[in-house]
């Protein structure tokens, strides 16, 4: 009986229900697509940078990533990269010379990371040759070719065919220098990555850094997501003297990155709960204020404040639940038409490549962030129903009979 | 006769620390199962403080009331709250009925408080519409019925759980003759067959005319208590 009258009385007012149910649904529905539009920019960001940068897994000398110290290469890169494409869970694996060095033009220089690579494996690990947007992919036909990103490109004003000029210091600790020509120019959607990294074949990287044929990195891209640690704890008991780093140990900014966005969003629920909330309370409260006679009465019959207290949480828990449909639908189709669509952010297409983001966004909400919520929205609710709820245990059925 | 009320030197005081006024006076008062009471008095004299007080809705000042020999002024707001469930019945001037549940429901409301079983509500509800002669609008709301047939199934209500006594304020103050007419039938019917106890807070002469015994109070302060035959 409870639960009838708790939802009988909330269309009692239909025109005050139907404005909370309204702002009920606006409020899940912001906060679902936005919760999925940042998710969305999140899992791409971290998927760019997967598929597109790091890969999964990296193997490398423990020495190496201390100062990139070319003296601390993989001295069996080549037959380990072999063994590692036969892995169970391993989809590519692939072997770099990693060289920090100085690429220079005429305009002037910038530091670089020369990513010697092999090319075949680069463009499975990677997709480099996909990103190519002027020229080509490497040709293997000449020597010391280069891709250079867009942004270095526009920066030393280097143009395809244009030769630039790399120095490093090489495994001797002797100075290298070397002349590529540009074959092709890239772009990814992290600008700052297109800045810092120039490509060429590890055969020509080997040789400048006096290093033949070896590699200083073996990255790998593995089938699934779920398989990094089966995967990491397999490849550290294969090979316990080397480093073997998970995406997420190699770039640690991609899980502050994380954290900062779940922060953010924290902050942007938070404003619309609180919303929600006032909404809601002033809506019961005015509820309970017009019935202070009818709650008299259910006091003086013999209805104790337990049930009253329960009568009215009821009520706003109902209110809220009948919002919810409202939101959550418009929401969920809200995600699937951008979800197939994207959302073209290119308007702002500058700030988000300079964070690594696309300007592209496919907006994703897992079931557990759905979840979440939902049990947000419900526990606002039942917070917000407090202060009315006290309200009315607070009546003295004497006095509130005669009101 | 069984005593049910019994109301010791109660003194309610408004406004005690400005300018008090006595709402209760030094009541003492007596009162039998199976009486039909009427408390009248002009407006401002303290009947429905005292109908309150009876009723466990409101705390003397001084005094206390036993019901069955029970002391209620003692007791706490939840022990209240459960003793009026399961021994007083009220009917108040405005009805307040529960405007969304219909005549069925208003009245099994207050058996479903006391967790009796759904046959015994069923056959109640039942029993009581078809004596307030309300049995055809069992399923009509509040709102779809006139004030009298309202009121009656507020008495309905009131006798659902077999209370003890049955505090009425006002019940006709709203009601034309007819409906106040059938309103005093049903209950005179009703403390008459089944020995309930009724008390009214009233102006009504319709109402004083047909007690058996009326309590005038004045100021605070019983000034009369006249028993008789009707």
């Amino acid at each position: 009986m409870l639960f009838k009258i708790a939802w009988r009385n909330i269309w009692r007012n239909k025109t005050r229900s139907i404005v909370i149910l309204v702002a009920v649904a606006i409020g899940l529905w912001a906060g679902i697509f936005l919760m999925a539009f940042y998710n969305g920019m999140i899992e791409q960001r971290i998927r760019s940078a997967i598929e597109s940068e790091i890969s999964h897994i990296q193997i490398h000398h423990p020495e190496f990533r201390k100062d990139y110290d070319l003296r601390f290469f993989l001295p069996e890169g080549q037959s380990m990269v072999e063994s590692l494409k036969k892995e169970a869970g391993v989809k590519f694996a692939g072997g770099r010379m990693i060289i920090n060095g100085m690429a220079a033009s005429a305009a002037g220089s910038a530091g670089v990371r020369i990513n010697g690579v092999t090319a075949d494996s680069e463009a499975a690990l990677t997709k480099l040759s996909g990103k190519i947007v002027s020229g080509k992919y490497f040709s293997g036909e000449v020597k010391n070719e280069i891709i250079v990103g867009k942004k270095l490109a526009k920066k030393l004003k280097l143009e395809l065919h244009s030769k630039t000029i790399l120095t490093f210091t090489d495994h001797d600790g002797d100075i290298a220098s070397g002349a590529f020509r540009i074959v092709g120019i890239y772009q990814t959607v992290n600008t700052p990555y297109d800045e810092s990294n120039v490509f060429i074949r590890a055969e020509d990287a080997g040789i400048l850094a006096g290093l033949p044929g070896q590699f200083n990195e073996i990255a790998l891209l593995l089938e699934k997501d779920e398989d990094l640690d089966r995967v990491s704890a397999a490849l550290l008991k294969k090979y316990p003297l080397l480093e073997v780093n998970n995406w997420m140990e190699i770039s640690p900014e991609m899980e502050l990155l994380v954290m900062a966005m779940d922060q953010m969003m924290i902050f942007y629920m938070g404003i619309i709960m609180l919303a929600l909330a006032f909404g809601i309370i002033n809506t019961m409260l005015m509820s309970v204020l017009e019935r202070t006679r009818e709650i008299g009465m259910l006091l003086s019959l013999g209805m104790n404040k337990l049930r009253i207290f329960g009568m009215i949480l009821l009520e706003t828990v109902f209110l809220v639940l009948a919002g919810c449909p409202a939101g959550i639908l418009p929401a969920m189709l809200t995600i699937l038409y951008t979800r197939k669509k994207g959302i073209d952010l290119s308007i702002f297409s500058d700030t988000f490549s300079s964070f690594g983001y696309s300007n592209v966004v496919f907006p994703s909400l897992k079931p557990g962030q759905f979840g979440m919520i939902m049990l947000l929205v419900v526990i606002t609710a039942l917070i917000s129903a407090l202060f009315p709820a006290r309200r009315a245990l607070s009546l003295k059925p004497a006095e509130a009979i005669r009101k | 006769m069984q005593t049910v009320i019994d109301a010791h030197n109660l003194v309610k005081i408004y406004d005690a620390e400005t300018i008090p006024v006595y709402a209760l006076n030094n009541v003492h008062l007596h009162i039998e199962k199976g009486e039909f009471i009427a408390l009248k008095g002009p407006s401002g004299s303290g009947k429905t403080t005292l109908l309150n007080m009876i009723g466990g809705l409101d705390h003397p000042d001084q005094g206390h009331v036993e019901i069955n020999g029970v002391n209620i002024t003692a007791m706490k707001d939840n022990q209240l709250i459960d003793f009026r469930l399961n021994n007083i019945g009220f009917v108040f001037q405005a009805y307040n009925l529960i405007p969304v549940l219909t005549a069925r429901e208003n009245v099994e409301f207050i058996m479903l408080l006391q967790k009796r079983p759904k046959q015994e509500r069923n056959n109640r509800v039942t029993e009581l519409l078809t004596e307030v002669g309300l049995a055809d609008k069992i399923d009509k709301r509040p709102a779809s019925l006139s004030g009298g047939q309202q009121q009656r199934i507020a008495v309905a209500r009131a006798l659902a759980t077999k209370p003890q006594f049955i505090l009425a304020d006002e019940p006709t103050a709203n009601l034309d003759s007819l409906s106040a007419g059938n309103l005093l039938d049903i209950m005179a019917k009703l403390n008459k067959e089944e020995q309930m106890t009724f008390i009214f807070s009233t102006h009504d002469q319709r109402v004083i005319d047909r007690a058996r015994r009326v309590i005038t109070l004045e100021d605070g302060k019983v000034v009369g208590d006249e028993k008789r035959e009707t």
